[in-house]
């Protein structure tokens, strides 16, 4: 009965929008940032001087965009080393390559992390997911607790935009060629999914 | 060579090869030694330093994006590494991570630390440091393999020198062989050197030995009878030069050098000295090559006389002087006789040259005493020549000895008085009888001694002859005496002796100062009768240049020689002053009176003043008077005195 009702509460839960860890939110909102600085061409993405980091979400996702962006000013406070930042929290819907934007940050969406790795192509500015998953549609950087914070890029992503980093970044990273990969890393590697695992085996 | 392998040639080179080479080795391995440590040193302190800039980068990315465990993952790893003691990551904040390793302890002394800058990978802004503390353990390790790598090699070195040394040894081994062949080598043998076949330095100086030897030996012969015959040569010059040196050239006899050398050889010996009388005549008269022949006859003579008496030597001291030694002192009185003998046959001996006769005399000075023989025998003979005797044996008894050691003391005193200017005129006045006026004065020499003595001239004047000082006296007394008449209106007398007139220098001087003071008018020479005046042709010329001049003269102590009377007027003289023997006893002498009386009218005659000398009394002065003599001086008018 009790196997029941975790599956129940968990079809709700897609129903209504996704379930976000917050620590590792926060994580991201903190680090994420960081890591536009950290772009070698950055002074050609910037608009009207500033830093505009774009969150895109999925409508019932709004407030953990804007929780997102609060993590973001609480950390940074509107400027990012000299620059100043904006940031923008827009619909998948609503984004467009005229959206005017220095970086994007993808939270989950069933069917349009394409249409963001497309767009970031476009533009040439680098692309961040909250889910690992999607690096496998196009997104660059995903970051991941495990027993240490780890920063994942996808190679073949980072091949196809016009993106340069310092040289140590490329040290930190760990970098995933393919989609086997990812699944590998979701099913050992991140407790998150151990935990769904164990929740999946209880079941 | 033994105990001398240190001087070895071979030793010595291997030494100072291996010395230098050590030096030289020593020297680059300390050099390289330095090099290596200090690369040892700056490799470790790179692998550090790389490892710290390695890493940094990492660090600094994740400590940019806070991702801190991660650091700490970097550091476990940098651990791993046995070389790595510790790590420390700090920002200006606070240290981020510090962790040691747990070779920590056991490897931390003398460890490199290391300390890199954290770069913010942005901005590139210095936000913290990695210092690392790197283990020294491999440094050490590598220094201790370089320090074994270079006793090797020096112990490899040491080895090379052992075997170079040996091998130097064993080439130079030859040369020892043949030095000791040739140690006790002398020109008369022959030493074959074996090493003459060997085609290398060794053979050739083999080869030239063996030249050499040859030529030594041929060279050596020579030399052998050149040694001989310069032996010879020398024996018979060294012959020749002591015959030369102990004979006389003429007659060959033993000469003065080698009596010195028999009186002190032989101490119980007695003299005679011969010396020919008059043979300056002899040789100026018939010249010296004749003198030369008589004193070679003369010494045959000598010889034939005394040769039956062995214990008698002949010897030829100089020119005319014989000398019979005595080897044994015969009695006093056969010395005496044989003396005497000798003499008389010495007078009977008569000898020729060219139909010329030429008798010969000698004075015989003899010395019975051993000691100071010579000298003795000499001061003898000296004593017969003036005392004109024929012979005279040396005698204590004549203090002759004494009497030269005073003359010696007075001429002492009197080159001391006139380098002092002790010589001094006085002066004694001589009266006219007739109006007991003082007419003219005697200038007197007097010496003062030391002790301001005046000294009275029959105490220094003969010695004053001997020894050459006359003239000078004379002239001080003419300079002084010139001096002190120039402005005074008395004549003036000055004694002159024959010899001073006969002095051409002392007559010069004497017009000279007559000039320089104007006294010519003044001045009388008081020429001195008592000597004898023999060179009246010299005299008279003096006398006449000086009446030329103005000057007078006058005969000194007249009556007392043995002067011509003719002779005498020749000189045209002045005063006639009476010898002072005549007038002493003027007043009671009947026989002085007679003298006197003849003198006195002899001098009229003729316009000569006459002057009474020794005036002692006022009876002798009356009786001067009383005989018409012109002029009076003496003790009782007044004596000398140092001023007028």
């Amino acid at each position: 009965m009790k196997k029941i009702l975790l599956l129940l509460f968990m079809f709700i839960n897609l129903a209504y929008g996704y379930t976000y860890d917050n620590l590792l939110l926060k994580a991201q909102a903190s680090i994420f940032p960081k890591i536009i600085m950290l772009d070698k061409k950055l002074e050609s993405k910037l608009v009207d001087g500033k830093i505009i980091y774009t969150i895109v979400y999925e409508k019932d996702d709004y407030e953990t965009a804007l929780e997102v962006e609060k993590f973001i000013d609480e950390k940074y406070n509107g400027h990012l080393n000299d620059y100043l930042y904006k940031i923008n929290l827009v619909e998948f819907s609503n984004l467009s390559k005229e959206t005017k934007t220095s970086a994007i940050y993808s939270l989950n969406s069933e069917k349009q992390i394409k249409k963001v790795a497309e767009v970031a192509q476009q533009k040439g500015v680098v692309t961040f997911s909250y889910d690992i998953d999607n690096l496998k549609n196009g997104l660059l950087f995903s970051l991941v607790l495990e027993k240490s914070t780890v920063l994942y890029c996808n190679k073949n992503n980072l091949h196809s935009q016009d993106i340069s980093f310092v040289d140590s970044l490329y040290r930190i990273v760990k970098f995933i060629e393919s989609k086997s990969d990812i699944q590998k890393k979701l099913y050992n590697d991140i407790p998150l999914f151990n935990s769904y695992k164990t929740v999946v085996a209880g079941l | 060579m033994k105990g001398k392998n240190t001087n070895s040639l071979s030793t010595r080179i291997v030494f100072l090869i291996a010395l230098v080479s050590l030096i030289i080795t020593f020297g680059v391995l300390s050099v390289f030694e330095k090099i290596n440590r200090e690369a040892f040193y700056q490799m470790e302190m790179e692998k550090a330093d790389i490892i710290a800039k390695t890493i940094e980068p990492l660090v600094a990315l994740n400590i940019y994006l806070d991702m801190q465990e991660n650091v700490n993952q970097i550091v476990l790893q940098l651990l791993e590494n046995p070389n790595i003691l510790s790590v420390k990551i700090a920002t200006p904040e606070k240290i981020i991570n510090k962790k040691l390793s747990e070779h920590y302890k056991e490897n931390q002394d003398g460890s490199f630390v290391v300390e890199s800058t954290i770069f913010q990978p942005d901005t590139k802004q210095k936000i913290g440091t990695i210092t690392l503390i790197y283990s020294n353990k491999k440094y050490k390790e590598l220094v201790g393999k370089h320090a074994s790598m270079t006793l090797y090699l020096l112990f490899g070195l040491v080895i090379v020198f052992l075997f170079f040394s040996l091998y130097i040894r064993k080439l130079l081994s030859p040369l020892r062989t043949i030095s000791k062949m040739l140690k006790n080598y002398t020109p008369e043998q022959h030493i074959e050197i074996p090493f003459a076949s060997q085609n290398n330095e060794i053979g050739l100086i083999s080869n030239i030995l063996n030249e050499m030897q040859h030529k030594i030996s041929e060279y050596a012969k020579k030399q052998k009878d050149i040694s001989h015959y310069l032996e010879e040569k020398v024996t018979e010059k060294t012959s020749q030069l002591r015959h030369q040196l102990y004979a006389n050239s003429l007659t060959n006899l033993p000469n003065r050098l080698s009596l010195l050398k028999d009186i002190t050889f032989f101490d119980n010996t007695a003299l005679l000295i011969i010396n020919i009388d008059d043979f300056k005549e002899i040789n100026d008269f018939f010249g010296h090559f004749v003198g030369d022949a008589v004193l070679m006859k003369f010494s045959t003579r000598l010889i034939i006389m005394v040769e039956q008496d062995k214990n008698i030597v002949v010897h030829h001291l100089f020119g005319d002087e014989f000398a019979l030694l005595f080897l044994q002192k015969p009695p006093l009185q056969d010395f005496i006789r044989i003396a005497q003998k000798l003499n008389g046959d010495i007078e009977k001996m008569i000898l020729f040259h060219e139909n010329n006769e030429i008798g010969i005399r000698a004075t015989i000075g003899g010395a019975y005493q051993t000691d100071g023989g010579l000298e003795k025998a000499d001061i003898a003979l000296k004593s017969a020549k003036k005392q004109r005797k024929s012979f005279l044996l040396y005698d204590e008894k004549l203090h002759i000895e004494k009497q030269y050691k005073e003359n010696m003391e007075w001429v002492k005193k009197l080159r001391k008085a006139v380098e002092q200017d002790m010589i001094v005129p006085f002066f004694q006045p001589i009266v006219d009888n007739y109006t007991d006026k003082i007419v003219s004065y005697e200038c007197l020499i007097r010496l003062i001694d030391d002790n301001k003595n005046i000294v009275n001239p029959y105490l220094f004047l003969n010695i004053a002859k001997k020894s050459r000082l006359y003239s000078t006296l004379t002239k001080i007394m003419i300079e002084k005496s010139c001096r002190h008449f120039e402005h005074l209106e008395y004549d003036f007398s000055v004694n002159l002796s024959v010899e001073d007139i006969l002095d051409n220098d002392i007559v010069d001087y004497i017009k000279n100062k007559i000039a320089m003071y104007g006294v010519a008018d003044k001045i009388v020479f008081e020429i001195l009768e008592s000597e004898g005046i023999e060179n009246y042709e010299e005299i008279s010329i003096f006398t006449k240049e000086m009446k030329k001049l103005g000057c007078r003269i006058a005969i000194d102590d007249f009556g007392s020689g043995y002067s011509n009377f003719e002779h005498l007027l020749k000189l045209n003289i002045d005063y006639i002053k009476i010898d002072g023997t005549l007038i002493k006893n003027l007043d009671k002498d009947i026989n002085a009176q007679i003298i006197v009386e003849v003198i006195v009218d002899f001098a009229k005659k003729l316009n000569i003043f006459t002057i009474a000398e020794f005036v002692h009394s006022k009876e002798v002065f009356e009786k001067v008077k009383e005989l018409n003599v012109n002029r009076s001086q003496g003790f009782f008018i007044a004596e000398p005195q140092k001023s007028i």
